[in-house]
């Protein structure tokens, strides 16, 4: 029996997929956030489907957790992540002994050059000729995908929207809904486009589709991709959420798995995910756990059913290891379950395309200055409003906040920021530390401001502070002398 | 290439931050996926399992084979493969399957070849627990395979009453995973995806129809 009659599914049609993105080819240093924030805020949809979805998002995670002790268990959570990472190389060695004693092969990735090389040699020696990928963050820092297609292996992203977003050759717009900002609409134009034919534009017809296409890859690729949500280090297993079931799929049907983690996903016991497994699935999608959680040890034993023959694991540094112990240690605490995303006045605004990177919102401000330099990735960090909202919903209480600023602070300090900019905080602090200037120049701009006024208002754009003023109005208050 | 030795070295070479010690975890933690007090947890996972849209049928051990059959019936699935986690109740489903004229095969015979597997109809599995707080059941392995409860649209899981535990606290404390294999894990009602605007579709790779059958003590 074929496997194209007997299940529904179909081979995808060639060329499909939008080439691969090309390594560090990152909008980053190439564009500013204004930039990029102003694409996203061009298009009404994904303005108001952003925010919409993170609001119905927040509103779960709260309901989720009302008649528990919320803080303590957070605390908890905190306490494990601290320790953890406290301790990473000793855990990592316990993770890595243990993994090995499981039959798992364990590569060491120092960066993503190195990574996207190590996994490329493992499709070769393996004879990899197809892949399916489950949906992973760290896949998308190191290009992995152009890496494959360079060693000649067909890549299949199994998400949902991941897959659409392979499709399209866009990026994901957010760490757990990768295509948040994208409408049923554009799926449905692709699809049909893929299809040779106008499929139903609805979401049960569109999902069918791409089934029967992800369907058929699961059952023929030679190699499963997947990343990781934490590495057990007592057990030297891996563990996977998905809600879809392309995670188990990918790593237990093709004959080989290879999963690409970050090393601070390490936790010391398989019963601290009594306390993390619910946070993880309580800020990331509201639910009280998703549908899939798996956990693998290694490559099939004997006397088991099914299970690829081969597992490789490949450690992901990348910037790790150089933030322990240092004023930025806690970003590594980070679970990536995009709850600051949901909650962030600028996110909720521009999106995730915005940070130009890899990750959005709060904790992408954070990352991408730590991973990609000051000089790359230093705008980012201002691009937040300091509110503290993504301190308030963080699962394990990292303190967003803090960091934010701690990252200006350097910035400064690199002498990274604009000239301008430079200039102005230099004069600004000049005129406020000396009284008589300071009540000069306030005499001088009440002038000024009162040549362009209206009425009380200043509606005009004033030279040197257009951005501010293109959107606001500017009340005066007279003072009465 | 970086070797073990080079890239453990670089993870040590930094200083030490605050270490806090792990938390004191003699007790479940308080959170949504632990049993409350004075709970049964029966009652906790027919609700848990009803609000993640999975299927409950509570029987006796004499009618699970019937059950099974008729569920598989409903779903009008013909080719259907068996566990081997279904321990004392595998000979009464097959028994049922067979009357009722269904394609009854052993998982671990059709698994090898994955264009069989993949059009398998129906999976009947047992489990290694049931997790009341939240609506799981937990296969492993040595049990129901990797993908035995997921490569079908049906899944059908047999859940003795005894094999409940009240949440994830117990599940990781006892032994119920001590022995698990290549791998465990929970599932808990059909796939799902609200990918596409937010709108929740069931049964995108993993299957739309999940039913579990509690053999009551």
């Amino acid at each position: 029996m074929s496997v194209q009659e007997d299940i529904g599914g179909r081979p995808l049609p060639p060329g499909w997929a939008a080439p691969a993105h090309q390594p560090g080819a990152f909008e980053l240093p190439t564009t500013t956030f204004r930039e990029r924030a102003d694409r996203t805020m061009a298009r009404p949809f994904a303005r108001k489907a952003i925010a919409g979805a993170t609001d119905h998002a927040a509103a779960l995670t709260w309901r989720k957790f009302e008649g528990v002790d919320h803080d303590a268990l957070r605390d908890q959570a905190k306490q494990i992540r601290a320790h953890a990472i406290a301790n990473l190389p000793d855990y990592l060695e316990q993770w890595i002994d243990n993994a090995e004693g499981n039959g798992t092969v364990v590569h060491f990735a120092a960066d993503e050059t190195e990574a996207r090389r190590i996994i490329a040699g493992i499709c070769v020696d393996e004879a990899i000729q197809s892949v399916v990928k489950s949906k992973s963050m760290a896949s998308e820092e190191v290009s992995l995908n152009s890496a494959l297609e360079g060693v000649g292996v067909d890549v299949v992203e199994t998400d949902l929207g991941e897959f659409v977003v392979q499709a399209m050759g866009d990026r994901p717009g957010h760490v757990i809904a990768p295509i948040l900002h994208r409408t049923k609409d554009e799926v449905h134009a692709l699809f049909s486009d893929m299809a040779g034919e106008d499929l139903p534009n609805e979401a049960e017809a569109l999902t069918a589709f791409a089934r029967a296409g992800l369907r058929h890859a699961f059952l023929t690729a030679d190699g499963g991709i997947s990343g990781g949500n934490f590495l057990i280090a007592e057990t030297g297993e891996v563990m996977l959420v998905t809600n879809e079931g392309n995670g188990r799929l990918t790593t237990s049907v093709p004959r080989v798995h290879i999963a690409l983690v970050g090393i601070e996903k390490v936790i010391p016991r398989r019963r601290d995910l009594a306390v993390l497994l619910p946070l993880l699935t309580g800020h990331g999608t509201g639910q009280q756990i998703t549908t899939y959680v798996s956990v693998t040890g290694g490559p099939r034993r004997d006397g088991e059913p099914d299970g690829p023959e081969r597992t490789h694991v490949v450690l992901l540094d990348a910037g790790r290891s150089a933030l322990l112990g240092g004023e930025f240690e806690e970003a590594l605490h980070c679970i990536r379950c995009g709850a600051c995303q949901n909650v962030c006045p600028v996110y909720r605004q521009v999106g995730g395309h915005a940070y130009g990177w890899v990750y959005g919102g709060p904790i992408g401000a954070v990352l991408t200055p730590l991973f990609r330099g000051q000089e790359e990735g230093g705008e980012v960090a201002q691009a937040t409003t300091l509110c503290g909202a993504c301190d308030d919903i963080c699962p394990v209480r990292i303190p967003l906040h803090d960091l934010l600023l701690g990252l200006r602070r350097q910035r400064d300090a690199e002498g990274q920021a604009p000239r301008g900019e430079q200039l102005s905080f230099a004069v600004w602090a000049a005129v406020c530390s000396r009284p008589r200037l300071y009540r000069a120049s306030t005499a001088v701009s009440r002038t000024a401001l009162g040549l362009l006024a209206h009425g009380d208002t200043v509606s005009a754009r004033v030279p040197g502070l257009r951005r501010w003023t293109a959107g606001r109005d500017l009340v005066l208050q007279r003072t009465s002398r | 290439m970086t070797d073990r030795a080079s890239f453990l070295a670089a993870v040590r070479s930094t200083p030490r931050g605050h270490d806090p010690g792990l938390p004191d975890r003699g007790q479940a933690p308080d959170a949504p996926t632990e049993l409350r007090d004075g709970e049964a947890r029966i009652d906790r996972l027919v609700a848990e399992s009803e609000s993640v849209s999975a299927g409950v049928q509570r029987v006796s051990a004499a009618g699970v084979g019937d059950c099974v059959a008729q569920l598989l019936g409903s779903a009008g699935a013909i080719r259907i493969a068996l566990t081997e986690d279904l321990g004392a109740h595998a000979g009464a489903i097959r028994d049922a399957c067979e009357a009722a004229g269904l394609d009854v095969d052993d998982y671990a015979s059709v698994a090898p070849d994955r264009a069989r597997a993949g059009a398998l109809q129906a999976t009947v599995t047992g489990c290694a627990a049931a997790v009341a707080a939240t609506g799981s059941i937990v296969t492993t392995a040595r049990g129901a395979g990797r993908a035995g409860a997921l490569i079908a649209p049906t899944h059908i899981c047999v859940v003795n009453e005894h094999q409940i535990v009240g949440g994830l606290h117990e599940l990781f404390d006892g032994d119920v995973l001590a022995d698990v294999g290549s791998l465990f894990a929970l599932q808990s009602g059909p796939s799902r995806s609200a990918d596409i605007e937010k709108v929740l579709i069931l049964g995108v790779h993993g299957p739309g129809n999940v039913q579990l059958v509690i053999v009551e003590d």
